[in-house]
């Protein structure tokens, strides 16, 4: 990074549609550039005040098995082979208790810095994966215009830095991130470069053809290139940052949430993470607590969490992760140890800024028919609002548009 | 412009360090006027020197294009044997639905299949104006390619539309309208007389056809009414038919469409409705410009959709006449490169450009190159007819031009460049190959490696970026025993790729 040519001024102008309609001249000189507007945004990165990492549990996780309603005969009657008997609980209170794989993030709880809140989910049942997960993501009912929550939230700012939002996973954003600011999207730390940018390449030759190329070019791929090389510059701080993968779990979950830390403690100014964990969606073999899909699971995604917040060391205070799930599943078990597409859910929140050691919301006495659901009692959004308005400082309005959140008491006030 | 607007301005030499960059010549094959090149790359997934060839056997670009308008004749065995490498493909929504229940072959997978012989298609067919335009019409009229329920009847939505592409839209708005994909998705399978859903019924209106500000709520509603009947057995045996049981009786009106509608047997007035859906001056409005945006430019000229508008109205809707006043409208001559190729079209372009050919998926293929296509559009910001949502892939630059996309893109053609990855089930061409004789220039090698790769000319531009990532200068010899060829020939593919010319279309 000792190159002058990296340094180059053109690598400091981003060209965006916002900047064009919002008149970005918030960060710096702005000028008028054939149908684009260039904004000079800061020489170095803002640091992140607060981060938000978004764990989303993709499949609809079960979380009656997660977060047990163990007061409930019902829940027992309809489960009479995957249940989780009441005494095997964890922070068990006079309602609810956690599945006993959770204990790695037993310790957060018991600090006071992990909580759950039941019975959340959407304001009508969706029970198709995918679009579930559009409308939940998006959370922006009737909008004509494709833009998650999480852009609009890294949006509200007025940087334009793709540094901002960073999907781990890479590819194809996750909807919650799509939308009108720019984001980073890989697989890892390590694959956030340009290719044959590399060690087999010391004299940076082929950074300087690509500058050849494309320095010149207008137009927004043109402007794109730019804000490319700015945004891996900035990176490098990430880079440099230990890799402590070996202290998390097997799996992608456990890599995800390794970079993930690396991603915060490199603070090049990070603020939204999405991190993605597979393999919820439990039809078969969710299984008992001696054998299947909710056992591994569970560990897996509680080791995991447990160890990032290890991890983030002295930067685990202004993180905050929520862990959520397109919908929840059936209250009444199948003939295949497994559980049907269902509708309300439990979310985690852990981290900065959370009242935690307790379980939020409300849930009515279940019903264990073949067809019935966990009932919804909190819009997930509120939890979300919650979260944003305390942490970032945002706007409810602004990052979940005509919703009026309700009260959770999750997070403590700003 | 969006990219390549000022490389063409400086097609004078260049120079770096002394050094001066002034565009060699190999005198290859004959390439494509660029006027013809421009029709051609707006069109195919790619300027290959087949398509090069073909093109000028058919006496030019307009020639070539009106040849494509009749996709009936052209044969095409490569792509139509492709449909034999996915059986699940061939099979019907209750075996299909049958395999997801009994965890044989899930829903996501069969999409894969499906997805993957889209990719392929393109890469492959000889009907690239029909292949082009059923992605056109598909996106438009989006059910999206996942694990949902609408897997069991995507495939055969697609064929549905494909065989119309080039039709009319009035056909076309039919098909798709009425299909089980569509009602599964936009809810009017379960659509009934006593609770009819307004979510085709709406979306029929503010995406398909007219667009927002023409129609008011009450129209919603009736246009709600006059879609209920058209049925699917969700979850048993995934039969559509229609049940004038569940058909809403009773005078509909929508904006100026006005019918009795009084026989629970609702097909005609269905079809009536749609033809007049197709036939409203703001539906031409909406199609002229999503084509315009399209093949043309973002933000297109008014005139430009006006016309193709009128053109639109005056053949009852026909797509061939709209295409050909596109193609020879001034504004389509004007638009050279001012369209960004998205994540799918760099893709495949990449395949095409390279040469590499694919051979067929064995049953268990995970690191095939056939299924890695896929991850690799993935990884670059887009799945084939993937989008979530009713109102398709965006069609704009704005949204494929972005960083994270512009480094999965590098990444793609650098992978590719160096024959890396995909590495199973798939054929590169040796890079000594490459070399067009024994002994060449290097300034004379770009040429032809532009000519292979972009179907144009190298520009100094490119030449400087060639010798810049190679360390070399324009005349040094180049052999099949260099350092470039044995080790270091990925650079100079890679950046050929990775160049304005390739990222646009």
């Amino acid at each position: 990074m000792t190159d002058p040519s990296r340094a180059c001024c053109s690598e400091y102008a981003a060209l965006t549609r916002r900047g064009l309609f919002q008149g970005a001249a918030l960060a710096g000189a702005t000028t008028v550039f054939g149908s684009a507007v260039v904004t000079a945004a800061a020489a170095s990165p803002t640091e992140a005040d607060a981060v938000l990492v978004v764990l989303s549990l993709r499949g609809a996780a079960d979380g009656l098995s997660l977060v047990v309603p163990h007061s409930d005969p019902v829940y027992y009657q309809a489960r009479p082979q995957i249940a989780v008997p009441a005494e095997r609980l964890l922070a068990r209170d006079a309602t609810f208790g956690l599945h006993p794989e959770l204990a790695p993030m037993l310790p957060l709880w018991d600090a006071g810095r992990l909580a759950a809140v039941h019975g959340t989910g959407l304001p009508a049942p969706n029970r198709s994966h995918f679009a579930a997960m559009e409308e939940l993501e998006d959370a922006d009912p009737g909008s004509t215009t494709r833009r998650g929550w999480l852009n609009r939230l890294i949006g509200a700012d007025g940087q334009e830095s793709p540094l901002q939002g960073f999907n781990l996973g890479g590819g194809v954003l996750p909807t919650s991130l799509y939308g009108d600011d720019p984001v980073l999207s890989a697989t890892d730390v390590a694959s956030v470069g340009i290719a044959g940018d590399d060690e087999w390449d010391p004299k940076d030759l082929r950074r300087k053809s690509l500058h050849t190329l494309w320095d010149p070019t207008t137009g927004p791929l043109g402007g794109a290139m730019r804000s490319m090389f700015k945004a891996i510059d900035e990176f490098a701080p990430v880079k440099a940052t230990a890799n402590n993968r070996s202290r998390y779990p097997q799996g992608d979950l456990g890599a995800a949430m390794a970079s993930a830390a690396r991603v915060v403690r490199g603070n090049v100014g990070v603020t939204v993470v999405t991190v993605d964990h597979g393999d919820w969606d439990m039809h078969s073999d969710l299984g008992t607590l001696e054998w299947g899909g909710m056992r591994s699971n569970a560990a897996e995604l509680a080791s995991a969490v447990a160890a990032f917040f290890t991890d983030l060391g002295d930067q685990a205070d202004k993180v905050t992760l929520v862990a959520l799930s397109e919908f929840g599943r059936r209250v009444a078990q199948n003939a295949n140890y497994g559980l049907d597409h269902g509708y309300g859910n439990a979310m985690f929140v852990a981290g900065a800024g959370v009242k935690g050691g307790r379980y939020y919301g409300t849930m009515p006495p279940l019903t264990g028919d073949v067809d019935s659901d966990v009932p919804v009692t909190t819009d997930y959004r509120s939890v979300l609002a919650e979260v944003v308005t305390t942490r970032f400082g945002a706007s409810s309005a602004a990052v979940f548009p005509g919703f009026q959140p309700e009260q959770v008491g999750v997070m403590t006030s700003l | 412009m969006v990219g390549g607007g000022v490389a063409s301005a400086v097609a004078l030499p260049g120079s770096s360090e002394g050094v001066t960059y002034r565009p060699a010549r190999w005198r290859g094959a004959r390439l494509l006027s660029a006027a013809d090149r421009h029709l051609a790359g707006r069109f195919a997934a790619g300027v290959t020197p087949a398509l090069t060839a073909e093109v000028r056997a058919a006496g030019g670009g307009r020639a070539w294009f009106e040849r494509q308008l009749a996709p009936g004749r052209i044969k095409d065995g490569q792509a139509d044997q492709l449909g034999a490498w996915w059986p699940s493909l061939r099979l019907g929504p209750a075996e299909l639905w049958r395999r997801q229940v009994q965890e044989i072959e899930f829903g996501w997978q069969v999409m894969e299949s499906y997805q993957r012989w889209l990719l392929l298609r393109r890469i492959r067919t000889k009907r690239q104006v029909q292949e082009t335009m059923t992605d056109f019409w598909l996106n438009h009229l989006n059910v999206p390619a996942n694990g949902d329920a609408t897997f069991t009847w995507r495939f055969d939505y697609d064929r549905r539309i494909r065989a119309r592409a080039l039709g009319s839209f009035r056909d076309i708005l039919y098909a798709a309208v009425t299909h089980p994909a569509m009602g599964i998705y936009l809810d009017n399978a379960v659509s009934t007389k006593r609770h009819p859903n307004e979510n085709l019924g709406r979306e029929l209106l503010e995406l398909h056809t007219v667009g927002r500000g023409a129609y008011t709520e009450e129209d919603v509603k009736n246009s709600a009414r006059i879609l209920t009947g058209w049925g699917v057995d969700m979850w048993r045996t995934w039969a559509a038919g229609y049940s004038a049981d569940d058909h809403w009786v009773g005078r509909v009106k929508v904006m100026g469409f006005n019918h009795p509608n009084a026989h629970p047997d609702g097909r005609q007035v269905t079809r009536d409705y749609l033809t007049y859906l197709a036939r409203h001056p703001a539906t031409a409005q909406r199609i002229a410009r999503r084509l315009a945006t399209k093949f043309v430019r973002d933000q297109p000229p008014r005139a430009l959709v006006d016309r193709l508008a009128r053109v639109y109205l005056d053949n009852d809707t026909q797509i061939r006449p709209v295409l050909r006043s596109l193609v020879q409208s001034s504004a389509f001559r004007d638009s050279r490169g001012a369209k960004v190729r998205d994540p799918i079209e760099d893709v495949v372009a990449t395949y095409r450009a390279l040469g590499v050919r694919l051979h067929r998926p064995p049953a268990n293929d995970d690191n095939h190159a056939t299924r890695a296509v896929l991850w690799q559009c993935h990884g670059v910001g887009a799945d084939p007819h993937g989008w979530p949502r009713p109102d398709g892939q965006p069609l704009d630059n704005e949204s494929w031009a972005t960083p994270a996309r512009m480094l999965a893109s590098m990444d793609v053609h650098w992978a590719m460049s160096g024959s890396w990855w995909p590495k199973v089930g798939i054929t590169y061409r040796r890079h000594r190959d490459w070399l067009p004789r024994r002994e060449i220039r290097l300034d004379v090698l770009v040429d032809h490696l532009s000519q292979q790769l972009l179907g144009t000319r190298s520009t100094a531009r490119l030449l400087q970026a060639c010798c810049d990532v190679t360390g070399l200068r324009p005349r040094t010899l180049i052999t099949a025993e260099h350092d470039l060829v044995r080790w270091n020939f990925h650079r100079l593919l890679s950046t050929i790729l990775d160049s304005p010319a390739h990222l646009t279309r």
